[in-house]
């Protein structure tokens, strides 16, 4: 029988929606002190405005439930699921007083693609942008790189003791410590240090390319965020091409692996254990699976007429393998090149790096390198019980953390949201389609809103088709919660919505009975 | 050398002999002219009336030329031209050069633009980036915005080229307007596959402005007011909370 939301359901989600909603106005405080600082008025009093109206939101959705009880796990997934969706409501604010979209739906495009790291972008005229405006796109891909309850629970936002519930419910498992707020603490300091280290380099880079060093400095930030949290946006309309550097297409392509690995084998790796490190399955598929993608890529580019030179082929090439596989969506060729010029089994390619994804516990969207090697073990397990004697036992086992072995609930865990993944895509494949567009565009498309990797190959622009603009929010939304969680808060929403007479029809089998 | 010294002194000898008899036949002219004198006069009516006749008969003349002209002009190319003058007629027609070309154009260019002469008009916009260790050429954005929409384009340029942009465009300025007439490379083969235009002539269309936003402090009285209240529904929740414990 399904379970449906009751009253005090609602209202302890109200009150910790509520909690994150004034965590957002507490955000906002940044790119207001950068107005302020830079004498941004216009920007200034935007900032100000989407304050007051979180503050006012939040505080009022708190006011449901003065002292709620502990999250139960199905409260836990619905404060998770309306989160993403909420928080982007609350952050299209701002972005859309700039006068920089078109419509409100541009906004909420925006906001759902930075905080679910997608970075597929409907501004008009970025390179006009205040700063304000744009430190903003890069605290969201920030916040939601880490993950928005991630982040709460490292400032004690729910407490002690909603946490445990709360962390799972954001599609996350690793425990680095024991304690789960410690774990959300390690993970946003491991990534704040990385993105100062990285922050640092590329603004001598960058002044050395001869970019004022303020300019420089407010590039880095933003490069650095964006491509350790894999999310795709860049400060300037012509993305990493605007920057004509080799020395920083490398470093953004080293902090892009770095973003694509585990936090839990960072921090082996920080312990000292190289050796488990490398034994890890995931890191052995992303191993093998970026060195097959990009010696597809590169076959398929040296038979084309342009970038079949080597040096071209490995700049271009490696680049864009890296950025679809860690799903960050940063180009260092022209949206035009990428529809236009590259072949198409390059595109092809370079989707596929999308669908899979980077590491499970990263800042990554696509299916994931684990469920990927999980599914292959378990074709290996499938073909070696079809070849052992009746009376043998075949244990395959996989290395994470330890050796374990390849149980029936994990490989049905990793079939079911494969699946999920690959109904998606196709989906939304078949919706870019209906409206018109080219078949392999439109299956690009999809897969990039949908893994949240958010390279376009030319779809989503600012005058994009409403009906399409709405399914592709709905994948970086879906996508990024992994499908679970969202159809799990779907389910229950519509339950709870649905008579009493419909929602307790007995079952036909229960009839026959 | 001797040969010539030879030739010289033949014709000297031939020279002598042709002025002797030229003298001759002076005297006798001169002579023949006394007498023709009387019959000029006589001839003078009859030469007017020969004049008109020559006049029709050189009109005649040159309506005939034109007819004749025409009709060569009527036959098929192939009765008079040459070999080495063939009209080649799938030639196309010169496209070497694509005026005032829109940045728009270029950011779904194919194929056919590529390594065409290009005029472009944009506001630089961004930083000016080097494109060498010397910062001897540069990398400038161009941005043109068309129907709502906004394209740019890489241009590399010569450092002196750059120098003539005063503004760059951001938040709050507007770039210098550049018209920029170069090479169009859609995959560039000098810089690593970048889609850029190689500049030739670079012009200013229009300096760049500034505009930085002016400080209004009622522009800030609706954040402030749902501040507060913001502020009041919180303190009416820690309020409430402290009662309830």
């Amino acid at each position: 029988m399904w379970q449906r939301f009751t009253l005090d359901d609602v209202r302890t989600i109200g009150h910790y929606l509520g909690v994150l909603i004034l965590f957002l106005a507490a955000a906002m405080a940044v790119p207001f002190v950068v107005a302020l600082a830079f004498q941004e008025w216009k920007p200034a009093a935007n900032y100000l405005l989407s304050i007051g109206i979180s503050l006012i939101l939040g505080s009022a959705l708190r006011l449901l439930r003065v002292a709620p009880a502990r999250l139960s796990r199905r409260q836990a997934l619905a404060v998770t699921g309306f989160a993403w969706i909420v928080l982007a409501f609350i952050a299209a604010i701002p972005l859309y007083m700039s006068g920089h979209f078109n419509r409100f739906v541009d906004a909420l495009f925006e906001g759902v693609s930075g905080l679910t790291t997608t970075g597929a972008s409907l501004v008009v005229d970025l390179d006009h942008l205040s700063l304000a405006d744009n430190i903003w796109r890069f605290m969201m891909l920030l916040l939601g790189g880490l993950g928005l309850i991630v982040v709460a629970l490292a400032l004690g936002l729910f407490g002690k003791r909603s946490g445990a519930s709360l962390y799972s419910s954001e599609g996350r498992s690793d425990h680095l410590v024991p304690n789960v707020v410690q774990t959300t603490q390690f993970i946003a300091k491991f990534a704040l240090i990385f993105i100062l280290i990285a922050t640092c380099i590329l603004t001598v880079v960058l002044a050395f390319a001869g970019i004022d060093p303020v300019r420089a400095a407010f590039h880095s930030i933003c490069l650095s965020i964006t491509a350790f949290m894999t999310g795709g946006f860049t400060p300037m309309s012509q993305s990493v091409v605007y920057y004509h550097s080799f020395p920083l297409e490398f470093i953004l392509m080293l902090l892009m692996l770095a973003g694509s690995i585990s936090f839990t084998l960072h921090a082996e790796l920080r312990k000292g254990r190289v050796a488990a490190f490398f034994r890890d399955i995931e890191v052995r598929t992303l191993i093998i699976w970026v060195g097959v993608a990009t010696c597809v890529l590169a076959a398929s580019l040296s038979v084309s007429l342009t970038f079949n030179d080597l040096p071209t082929m490995l700049r271009r090439g490696v680049f864009m393998v890296i950025s679809s596989f860690s799903t960050t969506g940063l180009q260092n060729i022209t949206t035009n090149q990428l529809a236009g010029v590259f072949s198409s089994g390059a595109f092809i390619a370079l989707a596929v790096c999308m669908a899979v994804g980077g590491s499970a516990g990263s800042t990554t969207g696509g299916l994931k390198l684990l469920r990927m090697g999980i599914m292959a073990k378990s074709i290996v397990s499938t073909i070696r019980e079809a070849l052992a004697p009746d009376s043998a036992r075949v244990v395959v086992t996989y290395y994470r953390l330890g050796r374990r072995r390849v149980s029936p609930d994990i490989v049905k865990e990793a079939m079911t949201v494969f699946v999920l993944y690959v109904s998606t895509y196709t989906i939304g494949a078949l919706v870019g389609i209906a409206h018109g567009y080219d078949a392999m565009q439109a299956i690009f498309e999809s897969v990039a809103m949908a893994s949240n990797g958010g390279i376009t190959s030319g779809l989503v622009v600012p005058d994009m088709p409403i009906t399409l603009e709405l399914f592709y929010i709905f994948e970086m939304w879906a996508g990024r919660l992994e499908f679970v969680t969202l159809l799990a808060i779907l389910v229950e929403v519509v339950v709870s919505i649905l008579p009493a007479k419909l929602r307790n029809r007995p079952h036909k089998q229960e009839s026959v009975l | 050398m001797r040969a010539t010294m030879g030739n010289r002194r033949l014709c000297g000898a031939r020279a002598a002999a042709v002025a002797v008899h030229g003298t001759a036949v002076a005297e006798t002219r001169t002579a023949v002219a006394e007498t023709r004198v009387a019959a000029v006069e006589t001839r003078t009516a009859a030469a007017r009336t020969a004049a008109v006749a020559g006049a029709r008969a050189a009109a005649v003349a040159v309506f005939a030329a034109c007819v004749v002209l025409l009709g060569v002009l009527a036959l098929p190319p192939a009765a008079w031209a040459d070999d080495e003058n063939l009209v080649n007629p799938q030639q196309r027609p010169d496209s070497s050069f694509i005026y005032d070309t829109a940045i728009s154009a270029l950011n779904s260019a194919d194929t056919y633009y590529d390594g065409q002469t290009v005029q472009v008009v944009g506001e630089a916009v961004g930083d000016v980036i080097n494109a060498d260790v010397g910062g001897s050429s540069k990398w400038i954005n161009l941005s043109a915005k068309e129907q709502g929409v906004t394209y740019s384009i890489a241009v590399f340029m010569s450092e002196t080229a750059a120098s003539r942009i005063d503004t760059l465009g951001s938040y709050g300025k507007v770039g210098t307007t550049l018209q920029v007439r170069g090479t169009f490379h859609l995959v560039c083969p000098e810089h690593d596959g970048v889609t850029d235009i190689h500049a030739n002539v670079v012009s200013v269309v229009d300096s760049g402005s500034e505009h930085p936003d002016a400080f209004s402090l009622e522009a800030f009285i609706p954040g402030i007011v749902a501040v507060v209240a913001g502020l009041v529904l919180m303190g009416v929740f820690y309020r409430l909370r402290e009662r309830q414990r």
